[in-house]
């Protein structure tokens, strides 16, 4: 069921009326009724691949508890080992046994042995990928006695399967999450408003924003022999705001949906087009990965302690496994070590961890620095996601040579209105960067206005919406 | 939450007015499909049934053959829905002699639920009474046509309907009579650049149409009438940019379909030299000119066969 269809649009009014309505008198009994939402949410797409998450919480809950009941310092480590085995297996079985069988095969096909092909016609499920870090982050932070694990099952499951954030993410932590179901949620309206808003506004993100984008994406990508150097620029820059409004533009209906449910939910995309350098990106882009693999992978590596050849070291593995974790093909790889190399001088002159204020917040304009800034990031960022869009090596960098050959100074064959309206989108993002959303407009303090805006967004939805194209991440 | 229900229901009342006012709109306005509908249910002594998409629907006008015929293709009409509206009327259709199918680029290889054309499914559904196996009874959108099309294609589709007084494309004989003109040599060869790529799916799986295609023989063939399989005429430059090996295939295979069946004849006319570039509304579509000259030849064949 996709957040973008008149499906979930019957079914989340529905959810929301029961779960208010007939279920909030027992804590059990709405949790127990959230965790069928999601087994039905998720079945909706295909519910053979159920067995997995259910699998995935059983043994997690199951190791959770056996590490409370041991100090051994072995045990923990065997079963913090089988959760990962478990899970790690699935994740690996169902998205990388085709990358690695057929790299093994390139390999041996280099030093002139031919292996047999494989058979196997495996399918990926549906948000495999976030499921499996959602489950992953409880375990460790059992392991690392961060959090108590948890004695209610029903808590558990429901954490592991909620249906706003199950198959794109925010990819949450226990620690966050699983409090949540395990006390009391009392309706609030303020919270609810805010989470329509950013239903509206992340459906806004992703009908509008990001599937007019995918139109001329899909066209400038396929046919990219026939455009010039400087079509092919504006297909990456569409495709840069294609991936954004779609990923964005889902986790807004997330937290919306999961808002309107009385839970909060971390904030995964912090206009991440007007960082002024990749650390800055990388703190506003997919919060909610990052941040995953900074306290799982990249801290336990040893972080920045150390000599910079090792902290240089970490910062590559992270970018290459987080290459990796968004699919199996080189492409993905590649996109993360550019993101380590242009990571590289930020370390190098320790300029990492600046820019951790909002940009000129004082300002209405920014300053010809800071637009230099966030435009040198964004170029880096867009010519990035090129790997990211290509279907293999060979075509990212055929469309490379015919981005920069002559035809790079022609005049692009895209569509003027669509650049205008990114552009202008981009200004509304300058204008509201101090907020948590585009649409918190409560400083609008005429309430026909605000609903004026309310409307306009959905007339846009309606009138401006592109042709329906799947969600981006949950290829993932 | 009294609060949040009442809010939601005012701001959402002049979204529901607006969608019943476009479910009126698409209910009670006659279009192809309901007048096709309305028509076929009437045709009780006809001899020849044209189906097939806008090849057809554009490029067989009934006007100019011998026999009583009705063209029941419309835009976009895919084989799956020309063997649902065959398998519906050839009960009603004593007399019927020939069927015409058209067998073009796309015909074969042309998938289930394309994105482009999802929604025609609910209009064949609701507007001609076919039962559609391809919607479940829990869509949402088998009960409301409103629902099925974007907003934009609705209000277009409403000012179409405002500025030519109807949403009917076809005369009385479902042919379609809107295309009336032609264009340049240099417009041609960008329209053939364009349709032939709008038209490569990239696909040469025939078997699950090509079995459709068979089905409706055979079903013919229990009623004693004989099937022509139409390869519709187009402008050369967009045949010759599609993919050469699956023309071969398409003919392969309409071969193939002609020598195993008793009761299928095939008129290839994709590359026949009596069509020349005006006879074309654009790179695949004949105009009303054209559709005569293609009409009359059609005519030729079935009056030798009588004969």
């Amino acid at each position: 069921m996709l957040f973008n269809t008149i499906d979930f649009a019957i079914f989340m009014p529905i959810v929301f009326l029961l779960y208010w309505f007939v279920f909030k008198k027992k804590i059990k009994t709405q949790n127990l009724f959230l965790l069928a939402v999601s087994y039905f949410f998720y079945a909706c797409w295909d519910w053979h691949f159920l067995g997995l998450i259910f699998l995935s919480s059983v043994v997690d809950y199951l190791v959770g508890h056996s590490l409370a009941k041991t100090e051994q310092r072995i045990k923990r480590k065997m079963l913090l080992l089988l959760s990962l085995i478990v899970n790690l297996g699935i994740l690996g079985f169902f998205k990388y046994y085709h990358f690695f069988i057929e790299s093994f095969q390139e390999v041996f096909t280099l030093f002139g042995r031919n292996l047999e092909s494989s058979t196997l016609n495996i399918l990926l499920p549906v948000g495999i990928s976030f499921y499996t870090f959602q489950t992953l982050s409880y375990t460790i932070d059992v392991y690392r006695k961060k959090i108590e694990p948890t004695h209610d099952v029903v808590s558990f499951f429901a954490f592991v399967s909620f249906f706003p954030q199950l198959v794109a993410g925010p990819i949450e932590r226990a620690s966050n999450l699983l409090p949540q179901f395990e006390r009391k949620r009392f309706f609030d309206y303020a919270k609810s408003v805010d989470g329509l808003r950013l239903i509206i506004l992340g459906l806004f993100k992703k009908m509008v924003i990001a599937d007019n984008c995918a139109l001329a994406v899909n066209e400038i990508f396929t046919y990219y022999p026939d455009y010039s150097g400087s079509t092919l620029f504006f297909g990456a820059f569409f495709f840069a705001f294609q991936i954004y409004g779609d990923f964005s533009g889902y986790s807004d209906i997330a937290i919306g949906s999961a808002r309107l449910l009385g839970f909060d939910l971390m904030q995964n995309f912090n206009s991440p087009y007007l960082s002024r350098n990749l650390g800055e990106f990388w703190r506003r882009w997919h919060i909610s990965l990052s941040t995953w693999f900074r306290d799982y992978v990249y801290i336990p590596l040893g972080g920045n302690k150390g000599s910079k050849g090792k902290w240089i070291r970490n910062i590559f593995i992270v970018f290459l496994v987080s290459g990796l974790w968004h699919g199996a093909n080189w492409t993905f790889i590649i996109w993360g070590f550019i993101h380590a190399l242009f990571f590289l001088p930020l370390i190098l002159s320790n300029k990492n961890s600046k820019f951790k204020d909002i940009a000129e917040n004082s300002k209405r304009l920014p300053s010809i620095k800071t637009v230099f800034q966030i435009s040198f990031t964004f170029l880096i960022v867009t010519l990035a996601w090129v790997f990211f869009r290509s279907e293999n090596v060979t075509q990212a960098f055929l469309y490379f040579e015919g981005m920069f050959s002559v035809s790079f100074f022609s005049f692009p064959t895209v569509s003027r209105g669509l650049v205008l309206f990114l552009i202008i989108y981009m200004i509304f993002e300058w204008l509201q960067r101090d907020k948590k959303h585009l649409l918190e407009i409560d400083f609008i303090r005429s309430k026909p206005l605000r609903i004026a805006i309310y409307y306009m967004i959905v007339f846009a939805i309606f009138y401006f919406a592109g042709d329906t194209q799947p969600f981006i991440y949950f290829q993932f | 939450m009294r609060k949040l229900l009442t809010y939601i229901s005012l701001f959402l009342l002049p979204i529901l007015l607006v969608w019943m006012l476009a479910e009126v709109f698409y209910r009670t306005v006659p279009n192809n499909y309901t007048y096709k509908h309305e028509q076929i249910s009437k045709m009780e002594g006809l001899e020849v049934l044209v189906l097939g998409d806008s090849h057809t629907f554009y490029g067989v006008n009934p006007e100019w053959l011998s026999l009583k015929a009705y063209n029941l293709s419309n835009v976009s009409q895919t084989i799956y829905f020309d063997k649902l509206l065959l398998e519906k009327h050839i009960n009603q259709l004593p007399r019927l002699k020939y069927l015409i199918v058209a067998v073009d680029y796309t015909t074969l290889s042309q998938a289930d639920n394309t994105q482009e054309d999802i929604w025609r499914k609910y209009f064949y559904k609701a507007q001609m009474d076919l039962d559609v196996p391809l919607i479940y009874w829990y869509d949402p959108k088998s009960y409301s046509l409103a629902i099925t099309r974007k907003f934009d294609k609705t209000w277009n589709t409403f000012k179409e309907y405002r500025n030519n007084k109807t949403l009917i494309s076809c005369d009385s004989n479902g042919w379609g009579n809107t295309y009336l003109s032609t264009v340049d040599a240099v417009e041609m060869s960008r329209l053939a650049k364009v349709v032939a790529k709008k038209h490569e799916d990239e696909s040469m799986d025939f078997s699950l149409n090509s079995n459709r295609v068979q089905q409706m023989i055979d079903l013919c063939n229990e009623k004693g009438i004989e099937v022509l399989i139409v390869n519709m005429p187009s402008v050369a430059e967009y045949v010759s940019l599609l993919n050469s090996n699956k023309w071969q295939k398409i003919d392969s295979v309409c071969n193939q379909i002609e020598i195993n069946n008793k009761n299928v004849t095939r008129i290839n006319l994709l590359n026949n030299k009596q069509f020349e570039l005006n006879d074309f509304q654009d790179a695949d579509h004949l105009n009303a000119e054209g559709a005569k000259k293609c009409s009359l030849i059609i005519d030729q064949i079935l009056k030798n066969k009588n004969d």
